[in-house]
């Protein structure tokens, strides 16, 4: 059979006004000098210089394989086999989504149909994320969070919009949904053309790249400060600088920047009731021997264990119990004060859920003598990642028990999962990657010689287990 | 029992080839056997004269051209586009009148047997036209995007493959007859000569048919990959698909297909791309990705009668009305015309 070589395809996917369009024209106008092909979701078909854009009107279906996660593009197989009837290639092809679409049908078209694994490469899933809407739109819908988990890359668009603390809060969000994607901040869609396209996110031949940080033990808090406290009342504030915070909430519906919105969701009155985590900040304070990171290391597992108790709750304004203590704090952005009592001078370590520029806190108006920020496997979502590494060998026949099992069981759970295996007896990596149930893995190349051998798993889902994907992994020791 | 082994009844002999500059997407020839109407993947209508293979370029459909379709015993053909145009021609290539009825590609196209009316698809709509491309009826859009268009034999039905079945449009009621429901995507429609069948075949790798008598129907399963081409015998018996390199010939004869095994005749070493039967005749043409041709009598004959290796993919094929002539369309634009010849 004469081998061709396959055209890579990056799904654009992003709520109406997140900056899609934005994207594909600076994409299309660079200077790349590849031929591009664009699906987009309106028709009006026009060929601009050599690049062809089509108009293409959603169409799910689902196979008939008996499984009901397993929804394909039909418009796409329809489109796809048409742009193989041409001598001369694209370079490229760009699918752009409508702003509700759920991604899975999409990349899973590219699984289905044997002429198109032969034709196409899935490149990556790239996601626009309008920065100044997505709170709202994580609260209000799933599919801004589907878009989220299933996306390789993600561009955190219109940073101009929001403030720093803001940025960082959804940044954490979008991290909490998506371990592994790679984020860019952008502002007008602006990012080197190489971070979207021709990424290879799919592609087992290349890396898997796992944030490793993702792959950290994880805390229930995500920052820790010391601070030399002397015996007394101290006060614990947020929001300091009230003119800084005052970011116009009523103002959004004027600051569009050419973008189209529509009218599509009403975000009006929208005043970060969606983030305010719960119940208020969790915070845990412990005597610590000195202001240096071994003593907060040391800490640390002291901390975990305050943790896991009931916390003290504490209404806005009133007095935080002495040392040591796990408190809930009904902090808001706005400004807000609570007292706090210390009963002997020295050192103090402070855990906080989330970390502090968020709420712009601070304590007895000093700055910390030490701190670290802490990966934290909190998570307020229904989506979410899990991250598991283990050096184990595996048994490479339990381990395809275990994927079927999970495949059949969870698949329509499991957004993504990706990973690289250690198998027993294998001096070569098992690389695997899936979109619901469609699944594709395989030996690639070999470890490195003088390389520890570790298993990396990623998943990405609605309410995913992580006992009994862990539980899972362990059944598959050799 | 028949002896063995059979000497070859029929071979085809080429009778002359041509590159045309575009990856041919369908054929469709005149009624007389002269010439052959050519949709070029990237937009060009040709125009080629059957004997001499002199070309023409007669129409461009911009970024596509998608099928052509021979006015029956007529003197007219249409094309279509991804430009959304629907253009008729005179059998010069003269443009006779051109539509363009809906802001999407218009795909699938076909005549009805007695060449007074034609019917399109664009998108999910399906529309019918008289042979000065007049509408005469546009079908309210159907649940899914139209994949394929058959005419039955007495012009009297059109069914239309979507995902989630077969729609048949009754066309002197200018209205759907009936649905035929198959929850998956079918790719192909194909009435049998006789009336009796309709069949399709699906993205998921299945033949299904329907007795259109009781409305009774059957699946075949096990294809590996998804069934995209259907073509019947002149006699109805048998029902040609391909299931990867393997030709498999449904036997409608007796009792029917349901629970026999089909035949399969092997010979290709790779994906069969397209297939078809003589019109009113027993031999079945079929072209793969082996580059290869090969020409059968399924029933008759266990292995191919004839073989030719083509120049690139075959991508079309198509026989005459006569039943003499084959035109094979290939991927890098190369056309040939082969001739079915009896041997004594």
């Amino acid at each position: 059979m004469p081998t061709t070589d396959r055209v890579p395809v990056t799904v654009l996917t992003g709520f109406l006004g997140s900056g899609k369009t934005t994207l594909l024209n600076r994409i299309l106008s660079e200077n790349h000098g590849k031929r591009i092909a664009v699906i987009e979701n309106e028709f009006g078909e026009v060929g601009v210089d050599h690049q062809l854009v089509i108009g293409a009107e959603e169409e799910i279906f689902e196979t008939n394989n008996g499984c009901i996660c397993c929804t394909v593009r039909g418009d796409l197989l329809r489109i796809l086999g048409q742009l193989l009837k041409r001598r001369d290639k694209f370079d490229y092809i760009i699918v752009e989504t409508t702003g509700m679409a759920d991604p899975g049908p999409v990349a899973q078209t590219f699984f289905l149909d044997d002429d198109f694994k032969q034709q196409f490469s899935l490149d990556a899933i790239v996601t626009l994320v309008d920065a100044r809407h997505i709170e709202a739109h994580l609260e209000q819908m799933n599919e801004p969070g589907e878009q989220i988990a299933f996306a390789d890359v993600i561009l955190l668009n219109k940073t101009d919009l929001v403030d720093a603390a803001a940025l960082e809060r959804i940044e954490r969000r979008i991290r909490a949904i998506n371990g592994t994607a790679k984020v860019f901040r952008t502002q007008n869609a602006d990012v080197p053309i190489a971070a979207v396209l021709d990424v290879g996110a799919f592609d087992l031949q290349r890396a898997l790249a796992v944030d490793s940080a993702f792959l950290e033990p994880q805390y229930p808090f995500e920052w820790a400060g010391v601070y030399n406290l002397s015996a007394g009342k101290h006060v614990l504030r947020s929001g300091a600088d009230d003119s800084h915070h005052d970011h116009g909430h009523d103002d959004h519906e004027h600051h569009d920047h050419g973008h189209h919105d529509h009218g599509h969701h009403d975000h009006t009155g929208h005043d970060h009731a969606g983030h305010d985590h719960g119940a208020g900040l969790g915070l845990a304070l412990l005597a610590v021997q000195a202001a240096d990171d071994a003593a907060l290391a040391a800490a640390v597992e002291q901390a975990v264990r305050l943790y896991a108790d009931e916390p003290v709750t504490v209404a806005c304004g009133g007095a935080i119990p002495a040392a040591p203590v796990f408190a809930r704090i009904a902090i808001d952005h706005a400004g807000s004060q609570f007292e706090l009592k210390i009963d002997e001078s020295g050192y103090y370590a402070l855990f906080l859920e989330h970390a502090p520029a968020e709420f712009q806190l601070q304590l007895a108006d000093q700055k910390p003598l030490a701190q670290r920020a802490f990966a934290s496997h909190h998570h307020d979502e229904e989506i979410f990642s899990v991250g598991i590494s283990d050096a184990h060998p595996l048994d490479p026949k339990k381990v395809n028990d275990w994927f079927s099992y999970l495949l059949q069981s969870r698949g329509a759970d499991i957004f993504r999962m990706k990973g690289v295996l250690s198998l027993k007896g294998e001096d070569r990596r098992y690389v695997f990657h899936g979109v619901h149930m469609m699944f594709d893995g395989q030996l690639e190349r070999l470890w490195p010689v003088d390389a520890q051998r570790t298993n990396t798993l990623v998943f990405i889902g609605r309410n995913l287990d992580r006992q009994e994907l862990e539980a899972g992994l362990h059944s598959c020791f050799a | 029992m028949s002896k063995s082994p059979k000497q070859p009844n029929a071979i085809l002999e080429p009778r002359g080839s041509i590159r045309l500059d575009d990856y041919v997407i369908d054929l469709a020839w005149s009624g007389d056997s002269r010439r052959i109407a050519v949709a070029g993947g990237e937009g060009r209508i040709f125009l080629v004269e059957s004997e001499t293979l002199h070309a023409t370029q007669v129409g461009d459909h911009g970024l596509g051209a998608l099928a052509v379709t021979w006015q029956s015993g007529g003197d007219r053909f249409a094309s279509s586009g991804q430009d959304s145009r629907i253009v008729m021609h005179d059998a010069e290539g003269r443009v006779l009148a051109e539509q363009r009825p809906a802001m999407a590609w218009s795909a699938a196209l076909s005549f009805s047997p007695d060449g007074t009316r034609l019917a399109s698809a664009a998108g999910k709509q399906v529309f019918l036209w008289d042979a000065d491309l007049e509408l005469q009826f546009k079908a309210a859009p159907l649940d899914a995007g139209v994949a394929a268009l058959a005419f039955d034999g007495s012009g009297r039905d059109l069914a239309v493959a979507i995902h989630g079945g077969i729609v048949v449009y009754r066309l002197s009621e200018r209205g759907e007859l009936r649905r035929y429901p198959w929850a998956a995507a079918c790719l192909a429609a194909a009435f049998s000569p006789n009336g009796k069948h309709l069949a399709t075949g699906t993205q998921d790798g299945s033949v299904h048919f329907w007795y259109l008598a009781s409305g009774k129907d059957s699946q075949m399963r096990g294809y590996p990959g998804k069934v995209d081409c259907l073509s019947w015998s002149g006699d109805s018996k048998y029902l040609a698909t391909a299931a990867h390199d393997m030709v498999v010939v449904w036997d409608f004869s007796g009792k029917g297909p349901e629970g026999s095994r089909p035949l399969q005749l092997s010979g290709h070493t790779d994906r069969i791309e397209c297939l078809a039967f003589q019109p009113k005749g027993s031999y079945l043409i079929t072209g793969g990705r082996d580059w290869r041709i090969s020409l059968w009598q399924p029933g008759k004959f266990p292995t191919a009668l004839d073989a030719h290796l083509t120049d690139s993919e075959p991508s079309s094929i198509r026989w005459s009305a006569d039943g003499r002539l084959v035109a094979v369309g290939e991927r890098n634009g190369n056309l040939s015309v082969y001739e079915l010849v009896k041997l004594p």
